[in-house]
């Protein structure tokens, strides 16, 4: 029986777009004033690579190139929805930039609090306890 | 031109979104002990992947799988949403067969 390397390079290509995504989006939005440069970046490499994925005549190069250019495009969109969660307190606002010290002006949820960044404890956190962690500094 | 990548890419755009529904519903209803199970369905379907000729049913299988693998390591962080109020939350879960000892392991967090 002959092994079939397609599955397995489209399977590391979607984890590890996924996951350089998954970080990528959160550093980047952390870190920039502007989000439209690093959306124009995600957005121009997508494109590359979907580029790539057109002119290969494989279809283990056309499929590895084109997860990964679909998921850059995708994470120009993740910077938008990354800043809606860090205007929520669902994400943590970064003081030393602009953007967010307006948005932790503007928005009185957010908060520079990691707050996913607990054990699960198997119930839920009461209103006190919620409003006790607002007032809390990191 | 060849479009097969770029209609893999869809697809797995696609198959993300679905990851999105059913780590929170996944999450609701049974709980994060299940993530050695997901991750081990994952490789599994990865693996599988590599026996399979046909290159599209291997490619859609590869990209489930590693949907799976990946949404292993968000069951935690859901756990989390759903005990600050983010999501709805459900005392009552469907544990996994061995759930005493996974209880004892870390729950991967990427």
């Amino acid at each position: 029986m002959t092994i079939n390397p397609i599955g397995l390079a489209v399977a590391l290509a979607a984890f590890l777009g996924i996951w350089l995504g998954h970080v990528s989006v959160r550093a980047v939005e952390f870190h920039a004033a502007d989000l439209r440069p690093p959306a124009l970046a995600y957005i121009l490499s997508g494109l590359s690579l979907l580029a790539v994925s057109l002119a290969s005549s494989g279809f283990l190069l056309s499929g590895t190139a084109g997860i990964l250019g679909m998921t850059l495009l995708w994470d120009a969109l993740e910077l938008a929805r990354q800043q809606k969660r860090v205007a929520r307190g669902h994400a943590p606002a970064n003081p030393a930039n602009p953007r967010h010290a307006r948005l932790l002006a503007s928005h009185p949820e957010a908060t520079t609090l990691d707050r996913l960044a607990r054990a699960p404890r198997g119930r839920p956190y009461s209103q006190d306890e919620l409003a006790a962690e607002k007032g809390r500094k990191p | 031109m060849n479009w097969s990548g770029i209609l893999l890419g869809a697809a797995t755009l696609l198959i993300i979104g679905l990851g999105f529904v059913w780590v929170i519903r996944g999450e609701r209803y049974l709980g994060l002990l299940w993530w050695p199970y997901v991750l081990g369905a994952g490789l599994l379907l990865a693996l599988l992947a590599c026996f399979v000729q046909e290159e599209w049913l291997s490619a859609l299988l590869g990209v489930f799988g590693a949907s799976l693998a990946w949404g292993s390591t968000e069951l935690r962080d859901q756990a989390v949403r759903a005990e600050l109020g983010w999501f709805p939350f459900r005392a009552e879960k469907i544990l996994p067969p061995g759930a005493e000892i996974i209880r004892r392991w870390r729950a991967p967090r990427l």
